[in-house]
């Protein structure tokens, strides 16, 4: 187990520079990321517009439109409501389209959003779906340094959180972020030592790692307040929830993949004009 | 291997006495007794029916501030002071850094024992409180004992996981999750087990997530996807968005499983 563990010399590197304005990040801190936006059917989070600043590729999965439609514009209340649907427009519109209401469906494909129906395809849920279609879309791209941002994909009904938990662990060779108003999750896969780098403007201090795919038998973290030395995990048993960060750096190293979570700061200021 | 029964009946109007039919189905198992712990997030709808249900109540920390200022709010056309004391739980627990001092001051005028355990910082708040009603809940039989929790889905995710976790530590207890959308609970491995679903209220959304541990073997029956030894795990297939296709559903696994089902709405009192 030890000499396994001293094989993964690989460092994956997390920074969520994504809840930071462009203009704030530094070029010595910013790992160059390019960014996609999921946006699935919940209330969006305060920080929306934040994350579609930075994404070059935005995908609603099917109510999701109605999601952005009505809820962005209410993150704008002194702005002119029609423009600013006009100012966020996805680029795509993806899934079975039973949520996505006739008028909003009608508006975004006016402006050029891409509509693919996915009706005739009930095997995988809506995130899955996108992900999918983004890792066909990147192909091109260095997955190391593309990341997808997921909004709505927690709460509501638990057998959704779950299957978009999977997301995580079925496309564990992609970066993908789940965000809402409280906090993020992201998987830190066992093939890496892992370096996440706190942006303790917008994030922080609450913060956890949860090996619900299996148990760990080995875990070791620098940073916490809690950090785990060569710490046993499973469900039924110890997991690490309630830590804190204590340091701008964290490190993670595991035997088994983990969930890492971390609160956000409200309210996360967008920087943007509008 | 023995067989454990579930059935959400909590989330019905109290029964009403019926004459007994000849066709009438076999009675039920025996009845449960109900606890119910509040944490601190915002009631759902059908609070009150459970607190009825619910023979001893414990608020964890702010959880107290949520009955405080939710019974009110379901209850809008009556006077909220005569809601707040109708709706007073027996036990208040927790670090209490979240309990406001007002609500503190309100129910310790009415005499809930409010019992400080910031000293304690290894466990979570409904960790605490389980362990709390497992000592203290009037049945002598646990497995006739049933909790549950209100505010333990949805929020900071760590809390949730958390709580999920609490399932897992106890796995020899009955403790349901409930949100307005669904609930969940724990289906140990040590177990074959039979889910009456009451239809007026729950279904038929579900789903079997093996939360800790992969399953090599599962088997349902009476779901419209039923598993037959399937293997499941993080990575590749867990069973969600499945659909209840008959009001009994079993299940059978090497692994312990999370079970969801949603909640209809509205839920009538």
């Amino acid at each position: 187990m030890v000499s396994r563990l001293v094989q993964n010399t690989k460092v994956m590197k997390h920074a969520a520079t994504f809840l930071l304005p462009s203009s704030a990040v530094s070029a010595t801190n910013r790992l160059a990321q390019t960014y996609a936006l999921v946006v699935l059917n919940q209330q969006i989070p305060k920080f929306t517009p934040l994350l579609w600043s930075h994404a070059k590729l935005r995908i609603c999965a099917d109510g999701g439109a109605n999601r952005i439609f009505d809820g962005v514009p209410k993150l704008f209340p002194d702005q002119n409501q029609l423009n600013i649907q006009h100012r966020y427009v996805p680029n795509v519109i993806k899934g079975d389209m039973d949520s996505i209401r006739p008028e909003v469906h009608q508006f975004y494909a006016e402006l050029g959003s891409e509509i693919i129906d996915d009706s005739e395809n009930q095997d995988t849920n809506d995130l899955h779906k996108c992900i999918s279609f983004i890792q066909e879309q990147t192909s091109a791209f260095d997955h190391s340094n593309f990341c997808t941002l997921v909004t709505g994909a927690l709460g509501g009904r638990f057998d959704h959180e779950a299957a978009n938990l999977n997301a995580l662990y079925v496309f564990s060779d992609m970066r993908i972020v789940l965000l809402s108003d409280d906090c993020q999750i992201r998987l830190l896969p066992k093939t890496h030592q892992h370096e996440i780098h706190i942006q303790s403007t917008v994030e922080g201090p609450h913060c956890g790692l949860f090996p619900i795919g299996g148990p760990s038998v080995s875990t070791t973290t620098t940073g916490l307040t809690w950090d785990l030395c060569n710490s046993e995990m499973k469900f039924g048993s110890m997991i690490s929830t309630s830590n804190k960060v204590r340091e701008e750096k964290v490190t993670v190293c595991s035997d088994a993949d983990l969930l890492w979570t971390i609160s956000l700061k409200t309210p996360i200021h967008m920087g943007l004009t509008c | 291997m023995e067989v454990m029964w579930h059935a959400s009946s909590f989330l019905l109007p109290q029964p009403q006495p019926q004459e007994p039919r000849e066709d009438a189905p076999p009675p039920p198992p025996a009845a449960l007794t109900y606890a119910l712990i509040v944490l601190n997030q915002r009631l759902p709808r059908f609070a009150p029916l459970l607190w009825n249900r619910a023979q001893l109540r414990v608020c964890a920390d702010g959880g107290a501030n949520r009955v405080y200022d939710d019974m009110p709010k379901l209850f809008p056309d009556q006077d909220p002071q005569e809601v707040r004391l109708r709706y007073t739980p027996d036990v208040i627990k927790g670090d209490l850094d979240s309990i406001r001092d007002d609500v503190k001051e309100f129910y310790l005028n009415l005499g809930v024992r409010i019992v400080d355990e910031s000293h304690d910082q290894d466990t979570t708040d409904l960790h605490k409180c389980v362990a709390y009603v497992s000592g203290s809940a009037p049945v002598e039989d646990k497995s006739k004992l049933c909790i549950l929790v209100v505010g333990a889905l949805g929020g900071r995710f760590d809390h949730e996981i958390g709580n999920i976790n609490v399932l897992h530590r106890f796995s020899n207890l009955r403790i349901v999750l409930l949100s307005d959308d669904c609930l969940i609970h724990l289906l140990p491995k040590t177990h074959s087990h039979v889910i009456h679903v009451q239809l007026p209220v729950e279904g038929p959304h579900c789903g079997l997530i093996p939360i800790g541990a992969p399953s090599a073997r599962t088997s349902t029956t009476g779901l419209q996807w039923n598993l037959s030894d399937t293997a499941m795990s993080f990575g590749g297939l867990i069973s969600t968005s499945n659909v209840v296709k008959e009001d009994k559903v079993t299940v059978s696994s090497d692994a312990d499983l999370i079970w969801t089902i949603s909640i209809k709405k509205p839920i009538k009192e």
